[in-house]
């Protein structure tokens, strides 16, 4: 049976109260899911609205791949049944989401934005996607991603470009671009990405909504379309930190299924949100994450800890141990891991990838097990060392997201041949894959605009299983500052 | 640093995996390779661990914040 929560019994039960789709929409997810706990609106109402804003808005955007609109507003006028007779079923009661398509529902087709898995039928549930429905979300949708999740930039040549909701021209950033994409242009409260190399936080940056990816192995990856065994993580992408720490709660922790998924307890990630970031010590690197980076982009990070450092946090830098080391066993693990995974289809589809795509895994084939052995076998040593260096001094470090401006789609086309391309598609990583190397949690969080009206991200990472700090800093963040109240122009939705 | 890692990377992939070359651009990014191994080359004799049987799992919780928030 369904454990379910007593709603208060002075809710009201009827129409919503708030007028109107956009408005609806503009309630952040922990907003709308305590008005539907209080029932002030409806599951229908809100996800109405979502199904409308897909379908009227999504046109220039191409966030999404599926829309599952009839099923999403018979579940949603279950819950409401459910509501009204005092019950729900958990914290995101009533709340639609959408997921990027790489999350296995058993009946329905699950394409990792590839030609190859279009008529994909996966047997078996997400735990991930289960959990999320079982405390109460509605899933209406299918989110457009980058091929098998394997690029930074949000390119697809089987189901178009993903397009970032500030500008069209510019990328979403990669892999989860439409979780992104959908979730900035407030179509949905929040969609799961995944990241193996900085695939939530790369398209959270870069259309300016809040991503986390934990600790490796926090969530269970079973029922998820796999890149990298050793890399992968779940998790979501929404507008607010408390969004993000709502559903990390709900998603993280041990699963059966997954063997690999921790036994660690995990926190009440909403409870550590106290806005209080006095005394916190926040490491500023001295290597490499500030290397060449753009001046809008360092301008934004330096007003960003400022205030912190105003509310009382202190700013202290560091030195990063093992950096160099790092960056070059991280930009192998996944390539083998994924070679070795398309191995098959690259022998006998090799047409039906995208030249990008193809181009990157087989470049996978040709590095040596030796050296691979040697990065993982390492990866345990380099994260107790660099842990032992850096986090006896600092409780979280910082660093941009993506250390330069949001690149337009055309200056990362791989596809098209154009020399530079290759170079301006890896540099967008470069920041976060090192961290997927070393396991640690880590959140990108709005924190300013460049010239051109583009956002940038602020990243902060912390000691293993250290997701509640990371989520308190980034919530307080988020109080002292309004980049993630922000919303795309409406020209761009046109 | 071998002279030509395009034409070695594509004998080596299409000896052990029967995979062929794609396409031009899979021979630029396999080109790039050679800055991998560089990387690698730079990496050697710079990093002191015993080599005693590890693991990165238990190196996660060996290094778990401790202090449990909230």
């Amino acid at each position: 049976m369904t454990p379910t929560m007593t709603v208060a019994a002075t809710a009201k039960t009827d129409t919503p109260s708030v007028a109107g789709g956009a408005a609806l929409l503009a309630l952040s997810l922990t907003e709308a899911a305590d008005a539907v706990a209080r029932g002030e609106i409806t599951a229908v109402a809100l996800t109405q609205a979502s199904i409308q804003a897909f379908q009227q808005k999504d046109g220039p955007l191409n966030a999404l791949i599926r829309l599952d609109a009839e099923e999403a507003l018979e579940a949603a006028e279950g819950l409401d049944h459910l509501r009204k007779a005092g019950r729900l079923l958990g914290p995101l009661h009533g709340v639609p989401l959408a997921h990027k398509d790489m999350y296995y529902q058993p009946g329905k087709p699950n394409t990792a934005g590839s030609r190859i898995r279009r008529e994909f039928h996966p047997a078996h549930a997400s735990t991930a996607l289960q959990r999320l429905e079982a405390a109460g979300s509605i899933t209406v949708g299918a989110l457009n991603m980058a091929e098998f999740a394997q690029n930074p930039t949000g390119h697809n040549a089987h189901f178009g470009d993903c397009r970032n909701p500030w500008n069209t021209d510019y990328c979403t950033g990669g892999s989860s671009s439409g979780s992104a994409a959908a979730v900035a242009a407030r179509f949905i409260y929040a969609a799961l990405g995944s990241d193996t190399g900085g695939s939530i936080r790369l398209p959270a940056s870069l259309c300016g909504v809040t991503g986390i990816k934990g600790t490796q192995t926090r969530v269970s990856r079973y029922g998820a379309m796999p890149l990298s065994f050793s890399a992968d993580n779940v998790g979501p992408l929404a507008r607010t930190a408390r969004d993000c720490a709502r559903i990390m709660k709900i998603i993280a922790g041990q699963d059966a299924k997954d063997p690999t998924s921790s036994r660690e307890p995990v926190p009440d990630y909403e409870a550590a949100l106290t806005g209080d970031v006095r005394g916190v010590r926040i490491g500023v690197p001295r290597d490499y994450f500030f290397d060449d980076v753009d001046a809008d982009v360092g301008a934004a990070i330096d007003a960003a800890l400022k205030a912190l450092e105003a509310a009382g946090a202190k700013l202290i830098p560091v030195s990063l141990p093992y950096m160099e080391a790092v960056a070059t066993y991280g930009s192998i693990v996944s390539r083998c891991e994924a070679a070795a995974i398309h191995a098959e289809w690259m022998r006998d589809r090799p047409d039906d990838y995208s030249i990008h795509l193809s181009a990157r895994i087989y470049g996978g084939f040709a590095i040596p097990a030796a050296y691979y052995i040697e990065a993982l076998s390492r990866r345990g040593p380099i994260l107790k060392a660099f842990a032992d260096a850096v986090f006896c001094d600092v409780d979280v470090f910082a660093a941009p997201t993506v250390r330069s401006k949001v690149p337009t789609r055309a200056e990362t086309d791989v596809d098209s041949g154009r020399a530079g391309t290759i170079a301006a598609f890896n540099a967008v990583s470069a920041n976060t894959r090192v961290v997927n190397y070393l396991g640690l949690p880590s959140i990108s969080v709005p924190c300013g605009f460049d010239a051109r009206g583009l956002p940038i991200g602020l990243m902060l990472q912390a000691r293993p299983f250290g997701e509640a700090r990371l989520f308190r800093v980034a919530d307080a963040f988020q109080r002292l500052t309004d980049w993630h109240d922000a919303m795309p122009p409406t020209n761009a939705l046109a | 640093m071998p002279e030509d890692v395009e034409a070695m990377i594509e004998q080596q992939v299409k000896t052990w995996f029967g995979v062929a070359v794609p396409n031009e651009q899979a021979r630029e990014m396999a080109r790039q390779l050679a800055g991998v191994i560089e990387g690698f080359r730079a990496v050697r004799g710079s990093i002191a661990f015993e080599d005693e049987p590890s693991s990165f799992e238990a190196a996660l919780l060996a290094t778990k914040d401790r202090e449990l928030l909230p």
